[in-house]
């Protein structure tokens, strides 16, 4: 499984709205709706909260990495959402986020899907690939930026 | 050289298990310290750690926000933080457990 198959260009947006964490998490979400990776917004929404209750995913580093696995989810997808002006994510470091991952798990995820996301997540902790994803202007410079991950 | 062994986990096992977990190895990198780590994640146990690595390190860290199996541990110099603890201070946790600041594991 690669990460490319998770994410492609209507699950990426370069200019979210949000100024708070349930908004962001919202317009996040009415992304994956869009594009019908899961079946009822309201409850998957509530699944992610309940994980964000367990202790922010704001783990600092302007990066916010909301994820759930729920019976709501109908695709296994990543939304990536950008914000240019940061929003309030009550991060660990109390830096507001400006790098947004969404990742959508069906409950019975397979771990192909969850070695991708790990993958994801590692290279996270790398400022270079932070860098370059806060630097990117389009989408396509996004989904080339993830792909890297699907070499390593 | 230094050995430390971790353990990483988190609830959901998709995300923080694994940022700490290269967190840990990159510091451990920096001081030069060798460092084993076993996640437990979403994927069940990866790298579980060996009865000779626990044997043979100097000092342990259990970055974890759910129960994992301890009482392998007793004996050995540990210290017990959140996991996001192990991605925040990852320089700190080493540099104490280079300066012999844990305490022994006891059950």
């Amino acid at each position: 499984m690669k990460i490319s198959e998770l994410i492609d260009l209507p699950l990426i947006k370069l200019n979210l709205e949000s100024k708070s964490k349930d908004q962001v998490i919202k317009e996040l979400s009415n992304i994956l709706l869009e594009n019908k990776c899961i079946s009822d917004l309201k409850l998957f929404i509530e699944d992610v909260h309940e994980r964000e209750a367990l202790g922010s995913t704001g783990i600092g580093f302007k990066i916010a990495i909301p994820h759930t696995k729920s019976k709501y989810v109908t695709k296994p997808s990543l939304v990536f959402g950008k914000s240019v002006n940061g929003i309030d994510y009550e991060s660990l470091d109390g830096d507001p986020a400006e790098l947004f991952f969404l990742i959508a798990m069906p409950e019975a995820g397979s771990n192909k899907h969850l070695q991708a996301l790990a993958l994801l997540s590692r290279n996270l902790i790398h400022e270079e690939f932070r860098e370059q994803l806060l630097k990117a202007k389009t989408k396509e410079k996004v989904i080339k930026i993830l792909k890297t991950i699907d070499q390593t | 050289m230094f050995k430390l062994i971790a353990v990483t986990a988190c609830p959901t096992g998709i995300a923080h298990t694994y940022m700490a977990a290269e967190m840990l190895e990159i510091t451990a990198s920096e001081f030069s310290v060798q460092i084993i780590i076993e996640t437990n994640g979403a994927m069940g146990t990866e790298h579980k750690l060996k009865k000779t690595d626990i044997d043979s390190c100097d000092a342990i860290i259990i970055a974890a926000d759910i129960k994992i199996e301890m009482k392998r541990f007793i004996g050995k110099p540990l210290i017990e933080v959140s996991v996001t603890e192990a991605i925040r201070n990852p320089k700190k946790l080493i540099q104490d457990a280079m300066d012999g600041l844990y305490k022994i594991y006891q059950d």
